[in-house]
């Protein structure tokens, strides 16, 4: 399903299936590649997270020690350090080098934990919970540095902006906050047609937000303007916090699972849909491109359990 | 950056303590080139580098061998490298990611300050100024110095004086002198006990090259340059801060400087310096405290070079004065009653930071107020009232009018995802080297790893948390814990704050087990 004649961008070549990895007894809720390229993290409702290679996709080692489901995982920058948001209402940090033990146990919340993410100097981390706060959390001692009483229905995303000074939170209650990281002081609130944020992130550059609602929409916001600047639809997201993100790698695209059972890629500029890619058995709930070459990772709830691997033939 | 959606009408300066550092007694302090890292020296003779993000420790730099008190820090360009200079004469380069060593040398006097060069991303010569001689520039590979000549020779034959490699001699009681690098590092700014400022290039000949008299030959006890190079402070003796304009251009000062004094013609050897002085700095402003006649210590500018602060120096009081760059006295920010020894603005942000005499470290920041427009975007804040005039077809039924959408951008426009902006006011930023901005945070693993329990402290913690009220005090309480306060009444006053707080949800028991943990720290 290839759209030809771009005007100056080569043709746009498929992703086709790779692998497909069926190591987790529950759904899978969060798939991402390490900021060097070499692991691939995974977490799911069976309370564990399973790293693996990136090159061939062998299982590496699996992280128990949640008692609960994990929703949410995030990389250190130096790709040194995991950090999982789970149910039990605790955000463990985890070594991604052998032993790989549990190095910190952040107590807090006091609802299941939903999002997380690190700064991109790593020494903060920031997680949204079902308690509708958000928490920065300092990394070397573990200690909470602040509590932010953020939104009034579950915070379901969290993202540092590229220098680490701003924080965009999405929630269930329909708003995507702009905090300033250092005071914790709301700098802005985007509205989009009271419909439940599901997913907001920053653009790898952090002037642009994406923000993917419940009402099957992803809008790409120039938030300074408070204008949304594009719009894609043609997948289905009604119910779950589909995750999505950019791929740079190979000309700029969209990428969002769906609940139709596909992952979407749309081009960023023109918002057509590029392609759909099929597969799993049901809701795609979370993707993540590779850094450096031209690969996704989706994962599958609890009719499918798995990770999907696809690459771009060269 | 990121940040300019902040309202930049509120004046840039800070207004409050916003927090304080304590770890052993500090004595002087230097931002890295971005300000993320505070490197802090010690009366025990080590370093401790706060990352300033998350005010916590980032680095250590202890060495069994120096265990006299600090008194000076500088960091190097790129933030690789930290200079230390201690009361035991000594001077330590230290490597900051590794932690270790890089050479030390032993100098004849202690000094009083040591600044690296500014021009270069490892740099090995530095500008020492010892407590009772002339400057001098020290190269830390080979230990040789050069002493810097800090009066214009008195009859004209004699030349400037040649370098020497020993320090000072017979010449008779020397009050320490000023010196500072200029933003490249090609020039030196002497700052002599006659009041004249003196031009030096430290590469060619040790000479000086121009000199700029203060009008009331004051002694100048201190000299620095704003961040951007372009302006110069001096601190004299007659209670006077004067701000100056660097005439040269910052990539080839030298090198005008040259010119200039090829070009001047004058018989009269300081005579011709005085004139080619007056083409490199031009006096722009004045600040003092004409009702109080305050001596200044540490004065410098604000990261963007508007503002201009100054501690003072009297002692048994902790007063930082700002002024604007059109010499109007801004503010005067006070701290406990402890005479401030250093001071530093951070490179970008509106922080001030000043150490005080017992080695608290305090940071001044803004005093944030909550902007209510930025919860929902149509809010808009009146400075005061409005009487509201409604329109003349506000509350008109209009069938089927719904709004329209304005879409007032492009939707069609190209969207640029990756490219970052360059930040302004780093402008010279070469990529070549790069920048240390972070030290890595590795987490100190926890004790025990219980999948519900854990130690007993981290079940307070989390208990702690659940109700919302005691959550504030929870936090009070834990930064008691955290950073003791200096003052014994303080510290009583917060926990019993936080036993109040506590006493009214219930669970006196437990809570009041927690809170005598406090008191006993």
């Amino acid at each position: 399903m290839t759209s030809g004649g771009q005007q100056s961008a080569p043709l746009y070549k498929p992703y086709r299936l790779l692998k497909t990895l069926r190591d987790h007894e529950r759904a899978v809720s969060c798939v991402k590649f390490s900021n060097d390229g070499n692991l691939l993290a995974s977490a799911s409702l069976d309370k564990t997270l399973i790293l693996w290679s990136a090159s061939n996709f062998s299982l590496l080692t699996r992280l128990v020690g949640h008692s609960e489901g994990v929703s949410d995982i995030a990389w250190s920058s130096d790709s040194h350090y995991i950090c999982s948001a789970s149910d039990d209402r605790t955000i463990r940090i985890w070594d991604a080098r052998a032993p790989f033990d549990c190095l910190k146990i952040l107590r807090g919340h006091s609802d299941y934990v939903f999002c997380v993410n690190f700064n991109p100097q790593s020494n903060l981390i920031v997680s949204g919970s079902f308690d509708e706060t958000i928490r920065i959390w300092e990394v070397t001692t573990g200690k909470c540095a602040q509590v932010i009483k953020a939104h009034t229905q579950p915070v379901t995303s969290v993202h540092f902006n590229r220098d680490g000074s701003l924080i965009v939170s999405g929630s269930h209650d329909g708003t995507c906050k702009i905090w300033e990281a250092a005071t914790g002081t709301c700098i802005m609130t985007l509205f989009s047609d009271r419909a439940a944020v599901s997913f907001a992130k920053f653009s790898p550059n952090g002037k642009f937000i994406l923000t993917a609602t419940l009402d099957s929409t992803l809008k790409l916001w120039n938030y300074k303007l408070g204008k949304f600047l594009k719009i894609y639809t043609g997948h289905t997201n009604k119910v779950y916090c589909v995750s999505s993100t950019f791929s740079v790698t190979n000309g700029k695209y969209i990428v969002s699972g769906s609940e139709d059972k596909c992952v979407y890629l749309w081009d960023l500029q023109q918002k057509t849909m590029i392609q759909k890619l099929e597969g799993h058995s049901d809701t795609v709930i979370s993707v993540s491109c590779h850094p450096i070459a031209n690969r996704i990772a989706s994962a599958g709830l609890d009719g499918d359990r798995s990770i999907k691997i696809w690459v771009q033939d060269p | 950056m990121n940040a300019q959606i902040i309202d930049p009408l509120q004046g840039d300066f800070p207004e409050v303590i916003e927090e304080y550092l304590e770890h052993g007694v500090m004595k002087c302090i230097a931002f890295n080139r971005r300000g993320t890292l505070l490197a802090a020296g010690c009366v025990d003779g080590s370093c401790v580098i706060w990352d300033f993000e998350t005010r916590g420790i980032a680095k250590e730099l202890r060495d069994k061998d120096s265990v006299a008190p600090i008194t000076s820090v500088c960091w190097s360009k790129y933030g690789h490298r930290i200079l230390v200079s201690a009361a035991d004469k000594s001077l330590t380069l230290w490597d900051v990611v590794s932690g270790k060593k890089i050479t030390r040398t032993i100098l004849e006097q202690t000094s009083l300050l040591a600044r690296l060069h500014p021009g270069s991303s490892t740099p090995s010569t530095c500008l020492v100024c010892p407590l009772s001689s002339a400057p001098m520039v020290v190269d830390l590979e080979t230990g040789t110095t050069t002493v810097l000549p800090v009066t214009v020779p008195e009859t004209v034959n004699e030349v400037a004086a040649p370098p020497r490699n020993k320090s000072s001699d017979a010449t008779p009681h020397f009050t320490p002198t000023a010196a500072c690098f200029n933003k490249r590092g090609d020039l030196v700014y002497v700052g002599n006990s006659k009041g004249e400022i003196l031009i030096i290039d430290h590469n060619r000949s040790v000479e000086i090259q121009a000199v700029v008299p203060i009008s009331t030959a004051a002694v100048i006890k201190n000299i620095a340059f704003s961040r951007n190079g372009m302006y110069l402070l001096t601190n004299s003796n007659d209670r006077i801060i004067r701000m100056y304009e660097n005439l040269l251009p910052q990539r080839d000062g030298s090198i005008t400087l040259q010119e200039l004094v090829k070009t001047t013609d004058n018989h009269d050897v300081l005579e011709k310096l005085k004139v080619v002085g007056s083409k490199c700095l031009v006096l722009v402003r004045e600040f003092q405290d004409t009702i109080t006649k305050m001596h200044w210590k540490a004065p410098c500018f604000s990261g963007d070079g508007e503002w201009v602060i100054a501690g003072s120096a009297s002692k048994g009081e902790h007063k930082i004065y700002i002024w604007d760059k059109a010499g109007y006295l801004i503010k005067i920010l006070e701290g406990p009653k402890e005479a401030l020894i250093d001071l530093a603005w951070h490179p970008i942000h509106p922080i001030v930071v000043s150490v005080s005499l017992a080695g608290f470290v305090y940071i001044w920041a803004k005093d944030y107020t909550e902007n209510w427009s930025a919860f929902a975007p149509d809010f808009k804040e009146l400075e005061e009232n409005e009487e509201y005039v409604e329109r003349e077809d506000e509350f008109d039924l209009m069938p089927e009018t719904e709004k329209v959408k304005e879409s007032g951008v492009n939707e069609d426009e190209e969207v640029d995802i990756v490219t970052v902006e360059k930040e302004d006011g780093f402008s010279d930023s070469d990529m070549s080297q790069e920048e240390l901005c972070f030290l890595p945070a590795i987490p100190c693993p926890d004790e025990q790893q219980g999948k519900g329990g854990g130690s007993s402290s981290k079940l307070m913690e989390s208990t702690h948390s659940e109700s919302p009220v005691s959550e504030d005090a929870a936090m009070e309480g834990l930064a008691a814990n955290n950073a003791s306060s200096p003052h014994e009444g303080k510290l009583l006053l917060s926990s019993f704050r936080f036993l109040c707080n506590i006493l009214f949800i219930g669970g006196v028991q437990r809570f009041y087990s927690h809170g005598t943990e406090i008191v006993r720290i």
